[in-house]
């Protein structure tokens, strides 16, 4: 379970100040699968940072039940110039888990071969995508915060990507943010939609993805 | 709520804080690898280097002095004179340097939620001075075995020194670490501020040899008490006339608490960019 109270961020630069959310309460139940939905800028990266925990809120709280992973974005949370291999060993260390075990699963599913003992800057997008992928689903959390991630990849990848998740959402959550509709309605059941600083929950992820559209059309 | 309520959550909070230092200790020594792979492990000869740069300053300093006068101001060794406060001086230059960029040169880790940037700085500390110990070891136990008549030690003031050196270069590191990102203009005057005090601290001439109204002023820069400090560990009969550790620790410890209290004011502005 993750709860918001009145939970309240904003987005401060050079003076201008835009709410990302604002004085937002609700509850995000366990078993639900969450596609976080919102115009360009609303805030959906920070959001996800913020249940993570990487960034903390201006007031309010939020209280999270079970593991939390870290925002898994293309961008990645790696260091360019640690190899993959270092940087997975990495988080398993900063995680707790065994070291070896992880190596082997990141190995085996992000396919990288020589380059896994390369530095990570020297990957292209699609590479780093398969890392994080392949890194944060070797790590069991209770939530997945997976931000565009899906969008990068081959078909291949892709298809790699919903076998692994499609085991793992047997007992772990995830939420969402993609641009692409089809990818959210795929993976998620009920959904989230930003809009100027508040943010509401739909049980049914086309009502979330009706009210989205509507929100498009306005402006 | 019954007093049994209140004895729970108390064990939770207990459990949560033990959780968080068990965290921090996991990623600290975890950055502490990754560190030192970054480091020593990328280029050939690793840990040697960072052995040969002090040992190349020393030899440096010992030829240059040794052709412009009979003597060092302490003792009969040019080398061990210049070591003591080359090495003392290290234990802040050194860790100020290596310390100024930790949260910077993290900062793609710090995108893992239980990755605090204080953890950053805590790895890069103890790495810097695990390391300034061992060239200290290296560098000095080797000219002192090369002396005819070796030095006669006195720990306490040596520990002593290097500790406080140390813990100037962690404080003024914290600071930086904030002000160098928030006023990249202040990273410029630091480090104009901060090179000549290589020059100032008395690394190759020692502040008792000043007249009076100037050496006060020497006297006024911390490092130049941790020099002094180090010193009296390897010569018995230096007086270290003006030596206040009392100033130095002042000093620290303000550096210290100002850059705890701005470095957990601008934990969002850290973590961003």
């Amino acid at each position: 379970m993750i709860r918001l109270e009145q939970a309240t961020k904003f987005a401060r630069t050079r003076g201008i100040s835009k709410p990302i959310i604002d004085g937002v309460s609700l509850v995000l139940e366990r078993g639900k699968s969450i596609g976080l939905l919102g115009r360009n800028g609303a805030g959906k990266s920070t959001l996800l940072r913020l249940i993570a925990g990487t960034i903390r809120l201006d007031s309010g709280k939020i209280i999270r039940r079970g593991k939390v992973s870290w925002p898994l974005g293309f961008q990645g949370s790696f260091q360019g110039t640690m190899t993959g291999e270092q940087n997975v060993r990495f988080v398993a260390r900063i995680y707790g888990v065994d070291t070896r075990e992880l190596i082997d699963y990141v190995e085996d599913f992000a396919e990288l071969g020589p380059f896994f003992k390369a530095p990570v800057g020297t990957y292209s997008s699609g590479m780093k995508a398969r890392l994080a992928f392949g890194l944060s689903m070797g790590v069991n959390f209770d939530y997945y915060l997976v931000d565009e991630i899906t969008a990068v990849g081959d078909a291949n990848f892709k298809r790699k990507c919903r076998a692994v998740f499609d085991s793992r959402l047997q007992d772990s959550d995830v939420i969402m943010v993609s641009h692409s509709t089809t990818t959210i309605r795929d993976y998620c059941d009920s959904g989230l939609v930003m809009e100027n600083g508040k943010l509401t929950y739909y049980d049914d992820i086309a009502d979330a993805i009706r009210a989205h559209n509507d929100n498009m059309k306005e402006r | 709520m019954t007093p049994n309520d209140g004895v729970c959550v108390l064990l939770q909070e207990k459990a949560a804080s033990l959780g968080h230092t068990v965290t921090h200790m996991r990623v600290v020594s975890a950055l502490l690898i990754r560190e030192m792979e970054a480091r020593f492990g990328s280029k050939p000869g690793g840990y040697l280097w960072a052995l040969l740069d002090p040992a190349a300053h020393v030899l440096v300093l010992t030829i240059a002095f040794q052709a412009i006068a009979r003597a060092p101001a302490l003792g009969t060794s040019f080398p061990l004179f210049f070591a003591t406060g080359y090495i003392a001086f290290q234990f802040y230059q050194a860790m100020v340097s290596y310390v100024n960029a930790a949260v910077r040169a993290n900062k793609s880790l710090l995108s893992y939620p239980n990755v605090a940037p204080i953890d950053t700085v805590v790895a890069r500390y103890f790495l810097q001075f695990a390391t300034t110990i061992m060239v200290a070891v290296v560098v000095l136990g080797t000219i002192a075995a090369w002396m005819r008549v070796p030095p006669e030690l006195s720990w306490l003031p040596i520990l002593e020194a290097a500790f406080a050196g140390s813990m100037l270069g962690l404080g003024i590191g914290l600071i930086n670490n904030v002000m160098f990102v928030k006023y990249p203009l202040y990273e410029k005057i630091f480090s104009i501020v901060n090179r000549p005090l290589y020059m100032i601290s008395g690394v190759f001439f020692l502040p008792d040899m000043i007249p009076p109204p100037y050496r006060d002023i020497v006297l006024l820069n911390p490092l130049v008490h941790v020099i002094m400090r180090f010193r009296t560990g390897f010569y018995d009969e230096y007086r270290a006339i003006g030596l206040d550790m009392g100033y130095t620790y002042t000093f620290a410890f303000l550096t210290l608490f100002f850059g705890m209290l701005l470095f957990s004011a601008s934990s969002t502005l850290l973590r961003n960019e």
